[in-house]
C-alpha cells in the first residue's frame, strides 16, 4: 500500500508544483494520473522515489516512511521501485544487455559492477527481461541503434531487473508513435496483472485511461482534482481536469476499437 | 564467424600470426583486423628499435603471443576482448614515449629550488616604486695583512664614514660600523673587490643588511670573501685594496611607476597594436583570396578549379607552419623587430581567414540567391540583398576569433622576433630578473583574458544580431558610430607607427628573402658522396734540370714541357666528364696550388677541355732554380650511390620525437584534467557553499593558465627541469590541463540528464551512477577533445623548441641562424607534412567517435 500524505513541492524559482496531494494507492492498482503539462504529475512520480525531495508532507510505502528514509535505505527503497520515463533514459552509447543490466545495480556488489561484471546470473536475468519484452535478438545492439518502441521495451525491461513492487510510469508512450502505445501499455498491463506489480502511470489519452486503468487521479496546477474510477470520468469531470478548451482525443481508430 | 568456414585446425591461424602477426586473422577473413594487428606490431617494433628501449621488447613479445592467441580464439569461432591487447600497446608505447622526450619527474622534484623564484616572483610584481637615490659609505681594507701595510690605493668616504680594521684575512668575520647614515632607514653590506666590483656581502650565507638608528649609526658583521680568483692570487708579502661599502637606498619624491611597468605598458600597446594590424591586413588581404578558395565559386570550369585546388594548397601549407616558425624566416628577410612579427601574423592571419571565409562561403543557402535573382536584380544586387547578409556574421566572428588568437600569438612573438610582451619576458629570464618578468607575464593574462571577454561579447551579439550600439536616440547613435569609426582609423594609423610598418624593407631583403624562399623550396632530401679526380701534368719552371717528378696522367697535356713565367702555356684536357665545372690549378713543389684562372673552367659536351694561359710567375718561387712545378685539372666525380641525406635523417627523428612530446604531453594534460573537470562542473558541484567556491576558484585558474601561451610556460619549464624535450612536455601539459579541463567540464555540464535519473531510480550508488549513467555520455566528447588537442600540440611542438623545449622546433632554429636554409627547408616540409596527416588521421577518428 502506498500511501501519499498531504505532498507540496515549491521548487527554488517559486513555482508550485503540488499543493497538498493525498490519495493511497491499494497493491496491485493499475493507477492513471491524468492531466495537463505541468499539473504536477511528473513531480508527483518523481517525488515517490525522492528523485525530487518533497518540501512537505511524507510518502508511506508498506508502512515505511520514503520521504525520511536515509541515503542507503532510500536506494534499498528505490530498487523495489522501477521507473519508465517519457524519453527512455537510455544511455544511448551503451548496449542494450548493458542497459538492461544497470537496473540490477541496486542489488549487486558495487566494487565488481564498476568494472562492468555482472554475475552469469543477472545476465540470464537480462536476457530473460529482454526475452520477455520481445525484442532479445537486439542484446548487443547499441541502444541508440534502436526504435522509439524498441528502446522503450529496454526501459520496461531495465525497471523489470529491479524486480520492483511498484512501477512509476512518467508519460511512457508520449514519445511514441500513437499506434505503438498499445503495445507498450500491454506490457505493462502485464506486469501489472502477471507478476502483480502496482502501476502509477501518468497517461494523456482518455481512451488509453480507460482500457487499461483500474483507477484515476487527476491533477490540475498541482492539486488533486479527481480520484475515482475511469468510468467516473464523465466529460463533464475531463473538462474539470484539462480546462474548458479540451476536447477528447483518441489515439486508437475509431473502427479499429 | 559460420562454423563452416573454421579451419580444421585452430592452432594453424595461430602459428601463423606468431611467424606474421596478424596474417592468421587475414586468412580467418578478418582482414581489417589483420592489417590493423599487423602495422600496429610493426610500428611498435620499429619505434622500440629506433628508442634502443630493447626492454620493450618483452611487452611487444606478449603482444605477439596476444595475437597469436587472437588468431587461434577466432579460429575457434569466439570474439575476443582488445583490453590486454590495449595494455600492451600502451605500455610499449608510452614506454618508448617516455624514454625519449626525457620525461624524468624526479627532476620536478630536484628543479624545484629553481623554479621557485618564479612562483614567488609571480605575487610580487614590479609595479610602483619611490625614486630612490644611493647613500654610499666606503672604506678601503687591505687583504691580507702584511708588515709593513701599505697604504691603500683607495680613497674613504667621510661623511656617510664606515669604520673598519685597515687590514683582514680571506674568511674572517669582520665587525664593521657607521655613522652619518640616514637613520632608521636600512641599507646593505657590499665587498668590493681589488678591481672595483661590489658584491653582496654574507654571513653565513645569509646577505648582510643593517638597520641605522636614530643617530645613523650601525654595526655590523660579515665573513671576509675570497674575493680575488685562487689562479691570480697575490705573491705572499704582497697585499691587494679591497672595500667595504655600506648602501641605504633612500626614497626620494612620490610614488611613481617602475621602469618595468613603464615598459611593459608600452609593450601592451606593441603587443595589441601587432594583433589589430595584421588582423585589419589579414582581412583585407583573405576576403579577395577566399573568394579564389570557394568551390561553389570556383567549380565552373577547369581552370577556375585548378586555381582553387593551387590555393586551397598554398593555403593548407601556410597555415600549417606556425606563426612563430614565419616569424624566424621573416626576420631573414625584413631583419628582427616588430616589422618581421606583423609579417609572420599577417600571412598567417590571411591564410587562416581565406579558409575559413571560403568554408563560410560555401555554406551559403542558394535559396535567397535564387529568389533575389528571380526579382529581376542584377548580380551587385544579389551579392548585397542575398549574399551579403549571409556571410557578413560568420566573417566578422571568424575576424574576432581571429583577432583573439593573434593578440595570443603576439604576446608571444617576441620570443623570436623583439616585438610585443613576449620580447620582455624572455629578456627578463635571461637576466634573472624575476620580478619584472613576473609583471609581463601578469600583463600577458590581462590583456589576453580582457580580450577573450570583449570579444566574446562581441560575438555573441553579433550571432545573435544584435546591434552593437543599442541605446541612445538616433542622433546619438550615429555620433557614436562615427567616433567608432574614427577610432578604428586612429588605432589603424597608431599601430602602423608602432609596428613599424617599412615596405622598403621588403623590397631591400628581397634578394635575401628570395633565395631563402628558393631554398626552402627545394628540401635538401638526397646527398651523391663524391670524390675528386685529380690528373696532372709536370712543369718545370724555368726550364732546366730538375727531376720533373710523376709523367703526365692520361687526359691532360701542356703545349710546353717546360717554360718561364710568362710564357703562353695552352692546357688541354680530353676524355673528362662533359659539361663539368672543373678546376685548373698550378701546384707549386711543395703542394700549395692556385687556379689558373677563377671560375675556370667547364668541360665541352664532348669531355675535352682547353685553356690557354701564361705560366704564372709564382711557380718559379726559387730563384733561379728550376722548381718541379706541375699543372692539374681536378673535378668532383660522384662515387655510389643516392642517398638520403643526414638532415632527412636528423628531421625524420626530430619529428617522430616531436609526435611523441605531443603524444605524452596530451595523455598528461587528459590524465589531470578528468578528475579536476568532473570539480569545474556546475552541475556536479551543485549549489553548496563549498561546490561553488570549488567550482568558480578551478574555473577562474582555469582561465588564468589558459591565457599564458605554451611558449612562455616553457621557459619556467625550462629553469624546472632543464632544457629539453621533458621541459616541452611539461609546458604543453600544463596548458593542456586548463585548456582540457575547460573542455571537458562544459562537456559534463551538458549531459543529458535522463539516464542519471534512470541508474539512480534502480538504487545505484553515486560511483555507480557516474560509472554506469555518466562516464558513457562522456566518452565519445572526452575523445574528441583529446585528439583535438593532440592536434594543437604536434603545431606547438613544433616550435617550442625555439626556447629550450627540444624537438623539431629547436634544430630549425639552429638551421636558420647558421644559414643553412635548405635543411631549414627540409624540416618545414617535415612539418607540413606532419601536421597534415595528423590532422587527416585526426579528423578520421573523430568522424568515427561521433
Amino acid at each position: 500500500m502506498l500511501e501519499i500524505q498531504n505532498l507540496t513541492k515549491v521548487f527554488p524559482d517559486g513555482t508550485v508544483a503540488l499543493k497538498d496531494v493525498s490519495f493511497r494507492v491499494a497493491d496491485g492498482e493499475f493507477l492513471a494520473i491524468i492531466g495537463l503539462s505541468g499539473s504536477g504529475k511528473s513531480t508527483l512520480l518523481r517525488c515517490i522515489n525522492r528523485l525530487i525531495e518533497p518540501t512537505a508532507g511524507a510518502v508511506i510505502w508498506n508502512g515505511q516512511n520514503i520521504t525520511a528514509a536515509n541515503p542507503s535505505e532510500l536506494r534499498e527503497i528505490r530498487r523495489q521501485i522501477g521507473m519508465v520515463f517519457q524519453h527512455f533514459n537510455l544511455v544511448k552509447r551503451s548496449s542494450v544487455t548493458t542497459n538492461v543490466l544497470t537496473g540490477r545495480l541496486g542489488y549487486v556488489n558495487p566494487f565488481w559492477s564498476l568494472l562492468g561484471r555482472f554475475s552469469a546470473e543477472d545476465r540470464q536475468r537480462a536476457r530473460a527481461a529482454l526475452a520477455r519484452v520481445g525484442i532479445e535478438d537486439k542484446a548487443d545492439n547499441r541502444a541508440d541503434q534502436l526504435s522509439g518502441g524498441q528502446q522503450q521495451r529496454v526501459g520496461i525491461a531495465r525497471a523489470l531487473m529491479q524486480e520492483p513492487k511498484l512501477l512509476l510510469a512518467d508519460e511512457p508512450v508520449a514519445s511514441l508513435d500513437p499506434v505503438l502505445s498499445h503495445s507498450i501499455l500491454r506490457y505493462l498491463e502485464l506486469l501489472n496483472q502477471q507478476d502483480h506489480i502496482t502501476v502509477l502511470c501518468s497517461l494523456h489519452f482518455l481512451d488509453l485511461v480507460h482500457r487499461y486503468a483500474t483507477r484515476v487521479v487527476g491533477l490540475k496546477a498541482g492539486e488533486l482534482v479527481f480520484d475515482g474510477l475511469p468510468s467516473e470520468l464523465t466529460p463533464a469531470k475531463f473538462k474539470e481536469v484539462y480546462g474548458e478548451e479540451a476536447e477528447m482525443v483518441s489515439v486508437t481508430p475509431q473502427n479499429a476499437s | 564467424m559460420p562454423p563452416e568456414r573454421r579451419p580444421a585446425n585452430p592452432w594453424l591461424p595461430a602459428l601463423l600470426s606468431l611467424i606474421i602477426p596478424g596474417s592468421g586473422q587475414f586468412l580467418l577473413r578478418e582482414r581489417s583486423r589483420g592489417i590493423t594487428l599487423f602495422l600496429t606490431f610493426f610500428a611498435l617494433l620499429g619505434l622500440v628499435l629506433w628508442t634502443k628501449t630493447y626492454a620493450l621488447l618483452a611487452p611487444l613479445a606478449l603482444f605477439l603471443l596476444w595475437i597469436a592467441r587472437d588468431a587461434y580464439q577466432i579460429a575457434r569461432g569466439k570474439q575476443p576482448r582488445w583490453g590486454a591487447a590495449l595494455l600492451l600497446i600502451g605500455l610499449v608505447l608510452y614506454g618508448a614515449a617516455t624514454f625519449v622526450t626525457e620525461v624524468r619527474p624526479v627532476r620536478l622534484i630536484t628543479g624545484l629550488p629553481n623554479v621557485q623564484p618564479y612562483l614567488r616572483s609571480l605575487l610580487s610584481p614590479e609595479l610602483f616604486e619611490y625614486p630612490t637615490e644611493d647613500l654610499i659609505g666606503v672604506a678601503p681594507i687591505m687583504v691580507p695583512c702584511v708588515d709593513p701595510l701599505p697604504e691603500p690605493n683607495r680613497e674613504a668616504t667621510v661623511s656617510p664614514r664606515v669604520i673598519t680594521l685597515p687590514c683582514t684575512e680571506v674568511g674572517d668575520v669582520l665587525t664593521i660600523s657607521g655613522e652619518g647614515f640616514e637613520p632608521n632607514a636600512t641599507g646593505q653590506v657590499q665587498w668590493v673587490d681589488p678591481l672595483g666590483s661590489p658584491r653582496r656581502a654574507t654571513l653565513n650565507g645569509e646577505v648582510v643588511t643593517f638597520v641605522a638608528d636614530a643617530d645613523g649609526r650601525f654595526t655590523a658583521t660579515l665573513l671576509v670573501p675570497q674575493a680575488v680568483p685562487l689562479t691570480a692570487q697575490p705573491d705572499p708579502g704582497q697585499t691587494l685594496t679591497h672595500a667595504v661599502r655600506a648602501v641605504q637606498a633612500i626614497p626620494t619624491g612620490d610614488l611613481q611607476p617602475t621602469q618595468t611597468l613603464s615598459l611593459v605598458i608600452e609593450k601592451i600597446g606593441e603587443t595589441l597594436a601587432l594583433a589589430f594590424l595584421s588582423t585589419v591586413l589579414g582581412v583585407v588581404f583573405a576576403v579577395p583570396v577566399s573568394f579564389l578558395a570557394a568551390r561553389n565559386l570556383m567549380g565552373a570550369n577547369r581552370l577556375t578549379l585548378a586555381i582553387y585546388y593551387v590555393v586551397r594548397t598554398l593555403l593548407n601549407i601556410i597555415r600549417s607552419i606556425e606563426t612563430l616558425m614565419w616569424a624566424i624566416v621573416f626576420a631573414v628577410w625584413v631583419g628582427l623587430g616588430p616589422f618581421a612579427g606583423t609579417l609572420a601574423l599577417w600571412f598567417h592571419t590571411v591564410a587562416a581567414l581565406a579558409k575559413l571565409y571560403s568554408e563560410s562561403i560555401e555554406s551559403i543557402d542558394p535559396g535567397p540567391i535564387e529568389a533575389v535573382r528571380a526579382t529581376g536584380a542584377s548580380w551587385a544586387q544579389m551579392v548585397i540583398y542575398a549574399v551579403l547578409p549571409q556571410i557578413l556574421p560568420t566573417f566578422t566572428s571568424f575576424t574576432l576569433y581571429r583577432f583573439d588568437i593573434n593578440v595570443r600569438l603576439s604576446t608571444v612573438i617576441g620570443l623570436v622576433s623583439d616585438a610585443g610582451l613576449g620580447f620582455l619576458v624572455i629578456q627578463w629570464v635571461r637576466l634573472n630578473r624575476f620580478s619584472a618578468m613576473a609583471t609581463a607575464i601578469i600583463a600577458i593574462i590581462l590583456v589576453v583574458a580582457t580580450l577573450d571577454f570583449v570579444s566574446g561579447w562581441l560575438r555573441e551579439r553579433i550571432i545573435a544580431g544584435r546591434p552593437i550600439i543599442s541605446r541612445g536616440s538616433p542622433p546619438v547613435r550615429s555620433a557614436l558610430r562615427l567616433l567608432l569609426v574614427a577610432a578604428f582609423v586612429a588605432a589603424f594609423v597608431w599601430s602602423w607607427r608602432i609596428a613599424q610598418i617599412e615596405p622598403m624593407e621588403l623590397i631591400r631583403g628581397a634578394p635575401q628573402g628570395l633565395a631563402l624562399a628558393r631554398e626552402f623550396a627545394v628540401p635538401e632530401i638526397f646527398t651523391q658522396p663524391t670524390t675528386t679526380q685529380t690528373i696532372s701534368a709536370p712543369l718545370p719552371v724555368p726550364c732546366g734540370a730538375v727531376d720533373a717528378g710523376e709523367p703526365a696522367d692520361e687526359g691532360i697535356a701542356l703545349s710546353a714541357e717546360c717554360g718561364n713565367p710568362g710564357d703562353p702555356l695552352v692546357i688541354t684536357g680530353s676524355g673528362l666528364p662533359p659539361n663539368r665545372q672543373v678546376s685548373v690549378r698550378w701546384v707549386l713543389p711543395d703542394g700549395a696550388f692556385l687556379r689558373v684562372r677563377a671560375g675556370c673552367c667547364t668541360t665541352t659536351p664532348e669531355g675535352t677541355l682547353t685553356v690557354e694561359t701564361t705560366i704564372n710567375p709564382v711557380v718559379a718561387s726559387q730563384e733561379g732554380q728550376p722548381a718541379a712545378g706541375r699543372v692539374e685539372i681536378t673535378y668532383e666525380d660522384v662515387a655510389g650511390r643516392r642517398q638520403l641525406s643526414d638532415t632527412v635523417r636528423t628531421v625524420f627523428n626530430l619529428s617522430i620525437l616531436t609526435l611523441l612530446m605531443a603524444l605524452v604531453a596530451t595523455t598528461l594534460g587528459a590524465l589531470f584534467a578528468i578528475p579536476l573537470s568532473f570539480l569545474a562542473a556546475r552541475n556536479i558541484m551543485g549549489d553548496s557553499p563549498l561546490g561553488k567556491t570549488v567550482y568558480y576558484g578551478l574555473r577562474t585558474i582555469f582561465n588564468i593558465t589558459r591565457s599564458v601561451e605554451p611558449l612562455i610556460l616553457v621557459l619556467i619549464a625550462a629553469t624546472w627541469v632543464g632544457a629539453g624535450p621533458f621541459a616541452g612536455v611539461l609546458a604543453l601539459a600544463l596548458n593542456n590541463i586548463p585548456n582540457l579541463g575547460k573542455l571537458f567540464s562544459e562537456s559534463i555540464e551538458e549531459i543529458e540528464t535522463g539516464p542519471v535519473e534512470a541508474v539512480m531510480t534502480s538504487g545505484a550508488n553515486r560511483l555507480q551512477t557516474l560509472v554506469y549513467a555518466v562516464v558513457p555520455q562522456l566518452v565519445p566528447p572526452f575523445l574528441a577533445f583529446i585528439i583535438y588537442q593532440w592536434d594543437i600540440n604536434i603545431r606547438m611542438s613544433t616550435v617550442i623548441g625555439f626556447v629550450g623545449g627540444g624537438g623539431i622546433g629547436q634544430q630549425f632554429r639552429v638551421w636558420v641562424s647558421l644559414s643553412e636554409y635548405a635543411a631549414a627547408g627540409t624540416a618545414i616540409w617535415a612539418i607540413v607534412i606532419m601536421v597534415w596527416s595528423m590532422d587527416y588521421l585526426s579528423a578520421k577518428a573523430r568522424e568515427r567517435l561521433v
